[in-house]
């Protein structure tokens, strides 16, 4: 067991060592952040809205199209010089290459959502403190399910001519729980609803999220076989 | 199965199921009876439920064979699950264009975001992606295999479907027809309801048929041409 954390981990490391030193996905993600808060301040009239009612349908919007930016490019670095052939027959199981990508991942799309929030506080003087480690908690486990299904995927669409425009056509459809409750309970949150309100939708968020999971691990050797 | 004998099997359950097909609307039309409080919109129900089941039961199918796909590697398996979803996408369509056109006269509108509506169109996306990703892979052997993880996924969003009515309040009606204290519709409904399920589920079969010997021909011209192109 330890020898497979190991080298899921290894796997991760990898990626995050490679990500930190190019920093080309992370870059590409937070420009897109600042700039979609950016251009939604003049799409939206704020005398006829209040920031705070539409807050966390901009947050979660946000990180969806922002992380598909990122999550559709997670096996780009793969195509070159035959590196997804040498990771393939490293004496590794296929199903510690997908969780070590979606560690990598995880951790990428949690720096992008760090800044999702500073930015949409920033931009729109919404105040995310009182509830602060209630709505990390929600965005926590849904980034899971999210990073999980559109890893997935990803490995899919890498291996069409398409590329990343499939990516939203495969993965959208699938979300909807996903951003239904997660939306639903980040807004109670910032209206200052006790954290108790959104267990239920905490707990469908967390089934959504395990299933994406564990069908991520059980059908991405099936994708990446030759 | 024999080319021969798909090809006598689609011919009769074709012509069972189209006629089947006149008899039900016969029957919606001009034989059942007008329910009382939904008036004659009610007879849209017949038409939209029996797309969506039969969508439905395509998409189990689907389900089916791409889960039985990855384990056994048989592309006659590959073949049937790809007809039953081009199958499942023309009735889905045709019981997503039934429910608007009724709920705009029983609900007051044409659209509402009601679960089991909503996702019922996604369904009909993901199945859309199922085929989608097929075309866009230059290795078929490649394309076969994601589809088919593409429908073992989907899979786990049918019975979300499902219970999805029972998740959310919702304007959607409770399940009449299957239920533990049996039918809640009266007898001439049911009948006609039943007529519907039956015509469609026979159309499927036949449609699914055709497309699979479509499948297999397909294949066999491939095999030729190949050999074709080492002898020569």
């Amino acid at each position: 067991m330890s020898r497979y954390l190991r080298q899921v981990w290894a796997l991760a490391a990898k990626d995050l060592r490679v990500e930190f030193r190019t920093r080309e996905r992370f870059v590409a993600m937070a420009a897109f952040v600042v700039l979609t808060s950016l251009l939604f301040n003049y799409a939206v009239d704020w005398t006829l809205l209040n920031p705070r009612d539409i807050a966390s349908a901009l947050i979660w919007m946000i990180i969806v199209l922002g992380g598909l930016l990122g999550l559709g490019r997670t096996f780009e670095l793969e195509k070159e010089d035959g590196a997804m052939e040498g990771l393939l027959v490293a004496p590794l199981p296929r199903d510690a290459l997908f969780l070590g990508k979606v560690i990598a991942n995880c951790v990428l799309l949690g720096l992008v959502e760090v800044l999702a929030v500073l930015v949409v506080s920033l931009f729109f003087q919404v105040d995310f403190t009182q509830n602060w480690l209630a709505i990390g908690a929600v965005l926590l486990v849904g980034t899971i399910g999210f990073v999980s299904l559109g890893t997935l995927f990803s490995g899919i669409t890498a291996g069409t001519r398409m590329g990343e425009t499939l990516l939203p056509v495969l993965l959208f459809p699938l979300l909807v729980p996903l951003v239904a409750f997660g939306a639903s309970s980040t807004a109670s949150l910032l209206a200052g609803f006790p954290p108790a309100v959104v267990y239920g939708s905490l707990r469908i968020l967390a089934a959504f999220s395990i299933l994406a999971l564990v069908s991520g691990v059980g059908l991405f050797r099936f994708i990446v076989e030759e | 199965m024999s080319l021969r004998s798909i090809r006598q099997s689609v011919l009769i359950l074709g012509f069972l199921g189209v006629s089947l097909t006149l008899l039900f609307h016969w029957m919606v039309f001009f034989w059942v009876s007008t329910e009382a409080t939904l008036g004659i919109s009610q007879r849209i129900f017949y038409i939209h439920v029996a797309g969506m089941w039969t969508g439905m039961l395509a998409f189990i199918v689907v389900a089916v064979c791409s889960a039985m796909y990855l384990w056994l590697r048989d592309d006659r398996l590959d073949q049937i699950g790809r007809a039953a979803a081009e199958g499942g996408l023309v009735f889905f369509a045709v019981g997503l264009t039934a429910g608007p056109l009724w709920a705009r006269l029983a609900w007051g509108t044409w659209w509402t975001w009601e679960p089991r509506l909503t996702l019922s169109l996604l369904a009909w996306f993901i199945y859309i992606g199922y085929l989608l990703v097929r075309g866009a892979t230059e290795n078929p052997e490649k394309g076969k295999t994601f589809a088919a993880v593409i429908g073992v996924i989907a899979a786990v969003n049918i019975p979300l479907i499902h219970v999805s009515v029972l998740w959310f309040r919702s304007l959607h009606p409770e399940p009449v027809v299957v239920r533990q204290d049996g039918p809640a519709l009266p007898p001439d409904m049911l009948i006609t309801m039943l007529t519907a399920l039956l015509a469609w589920t026979i159309l499927l079969f036949a449609l699914v048929l055709l497309r699979y010997g479509a499948a297999r021909l397909e294949a066999r011209a491939e095999e030729l041409a190949l050999d074709q192109g080492t002898t020569t």
